[in-house]
């Protein structure tokens, strides 16, 4: 059999319409992208597409005990079972629902996929000038083995309104399983958004992931990326500038062991003049573990007096551990401030004899020398719980008990 | 406390020190001189355990313990200190975590439990206060950016959070102006018990003015050629190391 029977066998049952039976079909025709193409040149789905998956999700019930486990503990959650909206909050000036069908422009043919055939995800209306205190918790847990789910997202936040959000996809079949994930988000005039994913599922799973975001003028949006888990992680994370004084930021952490994999692409599109762009990707591989980073940066011959920047660094723990990283800018516009840089290293011996003569053991000292290294990008984490849990993931994942913060 | 006995060690083949011998009781303070390229780094290295060194003959002997059959850390917990001659800088970490982890390893490996945040604030300010040390210092990434004499002001910082029993300052005064110098040479005064000890690695005269040894040894390639009380610091500032490495 394989993913594209399984798909081909549920799109039968499924009554489309006449717009997504062609994108269907095209993405049928076109099938999944092989690593001869450019953009998947270091990313091979395979293994994937090989695989059986389960398109039908059961319905099955979850105990609060449960949610609690995986939440943050803040307190306004959203939460999918098996694709369905089990629970969402009241808040002021905040519309939250279940899946709404839109269009947009497909990058690649996942989300074509993901656009014919997801029946499930969460939309999210701010209205204008609202700022929403708390963080919002979305966590989408899977009960069904062997699934294939796809959630198809949307949030639009209004004219000068605030708002942070948490993402956690978390598998509790424990069986192989695929989330193809999209997430469509408009920052209006004048908004503050953050987006924060913990990608920290359990050691059998799959996720493509894209994420594309449109800002107009004046607006800030950050989106931190937290891989921990996972068997197999690509995210697609494209920000398109179409106002002047954005801020787009992004940041990520990779922290992988055994045979993980992520895949972090992202793309900026400066459209138009007096925007900025930060983005700090810090990847840290044990084991035999593979990480990928593509990073590109357009800048259109309107934009000028951007000021886009752009680091990639990684720390390989173990001698069979991988990177590929890729900047790639393409700057049309003539009067510009674009840098980037990428580093790939170990940890630095002189450092860790300092450490070691302090009394910290060589386990320790490494983890203290792995945290400094990312710290940058956990310090940065403005939601408490976001912050310590990083910190305890990463110190679990080092195999070391040591608190972080302070 | 300290006993060395015979020691040969060097890095990659080429041996440094050349057969050092050396005795350091509690609450004694030894200075150990000697001009450029001597081995006196080499010896401190050796002692705390730096593992670009091999040890080719001879013992170090701690508190009835051969050192050399131990990690770094493990010297550290039994109360070995080295200040660095370039304390390394690591970004990302602050002075206080990075001072919080190293007293809770040591404690650990010691059996105890971590200290309470509030003991442990309150004897963070309580040295800092022995060091001059402003406010703020403790949430600056460690060393990043620190000058010379900052650096080894933290050194000393870290010292007197750890308590050591011996405490090895490798060319601590380099960098140190005059006025940073007495505060440093007063924090470790301070820090001397009858139960600790200290071994001063200097170039010059004028740290020992501060700290005062009760032994000076001069080495030179690789050994002790010649050892005596704080007057023989005097004579090595007026007239160098010619007229004792000429015989």
């Amino acid at each position: 059999m394989g993913l594209i029977d399984n798909l081909e066998k549920y799109a039968q049952h499924q009554n489309l319409s006449k717009d997504k039976r062609v994108m269907f079909d095209s993405f049928i025709k076109k099938g999944f992208p092989t690593t001869s193409d450019e953009e998947w040149k270091y990313t091979s789905l395979k293994k994937v597409v090989k695989s059986d998956y389960n398109l039908l999700l059961e319905h099955t019930e979850i105990e609060n005990s449960v949610i609690n486990k995986y939440s943050l503990g803040v307190e306004d959650k959203i939460v999918f079972v098996d694709g369905n909206l089990v629970y969402s909050p009241e808040i002021k000036g905040v519309h939250i629902s279940g899946f709404s069908d839109f269009d947009c422009r497909n990058n690649d043919v996942i989300s074509k996929l993901n656009s014919a055939l997801a029946k499930s995800g969460f939309t999210i209306v701010v209205e204008k000038n609202t700022v929403v205190e708390n963080p919002i918790e979305i966590l989408f847990f899977n009960l069904t083995k062997n699934s294939f789910s796809q959630y198809r997202n949307r949030i639009t936040v209004g004219e000068n309104s605030e708002i942070k959000i948490i993402e956690n996809i978390q598998d509790l079949s424990k069986s192989s399983t695929l989330v193809n994930h999209f997430t469509h988000v408009s920052c209006n005039k004048n908004t503050k958004v953050e987006y924060n994913k913990i990608q920290n599922n359990c050691k059998d799973s799959t996720l493509i992931d894209c994420m594309n975001i449109f800002q107009k003028q004046d607006s800030v949006c950050e989106v931190n990326t937290l891989i921990f888990g996972g068997d197999f992680t690509r995210n697609n994370l494209n920000f398109e500038q179409n106002g002047t004084n954005c801020e787009s930021n992004m940041n990520g952490i990779s922290l992988l062991d055994g045979n993980q994999f992520a895949d972090n692409h992202t793309f900026v599109d400066h459209k138009t003049a007096h925007c900025r762009s930060n983005e700090m990707y810090k990847g840290i591989y044990l084991g035999k573990s593979k990480g990928v980073f593509n990073g590109k940066i357009m800048v259109r011959q309107d934009a000028q007096k951007i000021d886009a920047f752009q680091s990639n660094n990684n720390l390989l723990l173990s001698d069979n551990s991988t990177i590929d990283s890729k900047p790639q800018l393409e700057i049309y516009a003539d009067d510009v401030k674009c840098s980037h840089g990428c580093t790939i290293g170990q940890l630095d011996n002189e450092a860790l004899f300092y450490m070691r003569s302090r009394g910290v053991g060589i386990s320790e000292a490494k983890a203290v020398l792995t945290y400094a290294f990312a710290s940058e990008v956990i310090e940065n984490l403005s939601i408490p719980e976001l912050k310590n849990l990083s910190q305890r993931l990463l110190a679990h994942k080092l195999g070391v008990d040591l608190d972080f913060s302070l | 406390m300290l006993k060395i006995k015979n020691l040969k060690a060097g890095i990659e083949e080429v041996q440094i020190l050349k057969g050092i011998n050396l005795e350091v009781k509690a609450g004694e303070v030894h200075a150990i001189m000697g001009p450029n390229g001597s081995g006196k780094s080499t010896l401190s290295a050796v002692i705390a355990g730096k593992e670009d060194y091999e040890v080719e003959d001879g013992s170090v002997d701690f508190l009835g313990e051969d050192l050399m059959d131990l990690d770094p850390e493990e010297r550290a917990h039994k109360g070995v200190f080295l200040s660095f001659q370039y304390p390394v800088e690591i970004p990302g970490i602050s002075v206080s975590n990075f001072i919080k982890t190293s007293l809770a390893e040591k404690r650990k490996a010691l059996g105890l439990d971590p200290l309470p945040a509030k003991d442990l604030l309150k004897m963070m300010r309580e040295k800092m206060e022995l060091l001059s040390i402003k406010k703020g210092y403790l949430s600056r990434n460690m060393n990043e950016g620190f000058s010379g004499g900052e650096k080894k002001r933290n050194e000393i910082f870290q010292m007197a959070m750890l308590e050591p029993k011996l405490s090895i300052l490798d060319e601590t005064d380099s960098g140190l102006d005059i006025d940073a110098l007495r505060i440093v040479a007063n924090g470790v005064n301070k820090l001397r018990t009858k139960d600790n000890a200290t071994i001063v690695i200097t170039h010059y005269q004028r740290l020992l003015e501060h700290i005062v040894p009760d032994f000076v040894h001069v080495l030179h390639e690789g050994r002790i050629i010649k050892s005596g009380g704080k007057e023989l610091a005097l004579e090595l500032e007026k007239r160098g190391y010619d007229w004792i490495t000429k015989n």
